[in-house]
């Protein structure tokens, strides 16, 4: 058996023993942590096949930028429920394994069957070495036939960067981007724009639990109420 | 025994259908991210091995726009994942259903 074949098998064998063990595992650090040895192993794959040029990119950006990306979400979410083993239903899941099978013996008879159509390319091995290797080769081929889906991959990532941020954006600092909620106002008796039902000297100070003020016509106390959730805090004294 | 292209294609397809797999059975929404991911990146080695075999770069030049796809699909999923998360106190996928109630 040749060396390259037996490199193939031990790297494919622990591509997929690692992908198994990303699906297992409880804990998302260490399915992240998985996930990782086997795109390290994609990667060797890459090399296999004489593309270096997307190995390198592979471990950067997928292992690197990624990688890091979700453990620090891994931080930010908090899991009050991790303990527990993640599973669907039974039903659901050996229906998930037989669909799973299936698919894979299918897409075996397929590969089986499979012939190659059409004249082959004109970059053989020989062609991209004398260019000056895998990347200057890509290079080429990137700026010139697929110029365009290049530009239009660096909006993609300008949108998806954009999104990310809108959607991460904790929500009430959203909505107070959005709109202010309560405004000062000196005219009101409450302090705020809000227009409360006024009663007479029934009504209760605390109505909606944002208002301290004093009844209308005692005495007006200035109101500055940011944010719904916090307590109003009084900025002046009374006005007489 | 001679290494052939069929060999990467198997290899691809079984680390496809192990994501996939898990899709289907996990519940957590982040093992459910990282096995998106990892189908992603299994699609990543038939398009190298088809360029490899048909002997043109196209398919090395789709392979590296796939990766760029899965960064920025990364960076919103996992923004969603965070807005989600912080409304329901929860990682379980069965959980968010206030688009179907």
């Amino acid at each position: 058996m040749p060396w390259e074949t037996l490199i193939f098998f031990l790297v494919g064998a622990l591509a997929i023993l690692s992908a198994l063990g990303m699906v297992a595992m409880n804990n998302p650090v260490h399915s992240a942590i998985f996930l990782v040895i086997c795109f390290v192993q994609i990667a060797g794959i890459f090399v296999m096949l004489g593309a270096e040029y997307l190995a390198v990119i592979q471990i950067i950006v997928y292992t690197g930028a990624v990688m890091v990306l979700l453990l620090f979400v891994l931080m930010l979410v908090d899991m009050d429920d991790l303990p527990e083993f993640h599973t669907a239903e039974p039903l659901t899941r050996v229906i998930g394994t037989l669909l799973g099978v299936m698919l894979l013996i299918e897409v075996a008879i397929a590969i089986g069957t499979r012939t190659i159509s059409g004249a082959p390319g004109t970059d053989t091995p020989e062609a991209v070495a004398l260019v000056g290797g895998n990347t200057q080769a890509i290079g080429r081929v990137l700026y010139t036939k697929y110029l365009l889906p290049f530009e239009i991959i660096s909006m993609v990532l300008t949108v998806g960067v954009l999104g990310a941020i809108v959607l991460a954006l904790p929500e009430r600092l959203g909505l107070e981007a959005g709109r202010r909620r309560d405004t000062i106002s000196l005219g009101h008796p409450r302090g705020t724009d809000t227009v409360l039902p006024i009663e007479s000297g029934a009504e209760t100070a605390n109505l909606s639990g944002r208002s301290n003020a004093q009844p209308a016509g005692v005495g007006r106390t200035l109101i500055m109420a940011t944010d719904p959730d916090d307590q109003p805090v009084k900025v002046g004294g009374r006005r007489s | 025994m001679e290494l052939t292209a069929n060999y990467f294609l198997g290899l691809s397809a079984a680390l496809f259908i192990i994501g996939l797999m898990g899709v289907l059975i996990r519940r957590n929404v982040l093992i459910i991210f990282l096995c998106v991911e990892l189908m992603t990146a299994a699609v990543g080695i038939t398009f190298v091995t088809f360029s490899r075999e048909t002997n043109t770069l196209d398919g090395q030049a789709f392979a590296l726009f796939s990766i760029a796809v899965a960064a920025a699909e990364a960076a919103v999923g996992l923004a969603l994942i965070l807005a989600m998360s912080r409304r329901t106190r929860s990682v379980d996928i069965d959980d968010f259903r206030s688009l179907k109630d």
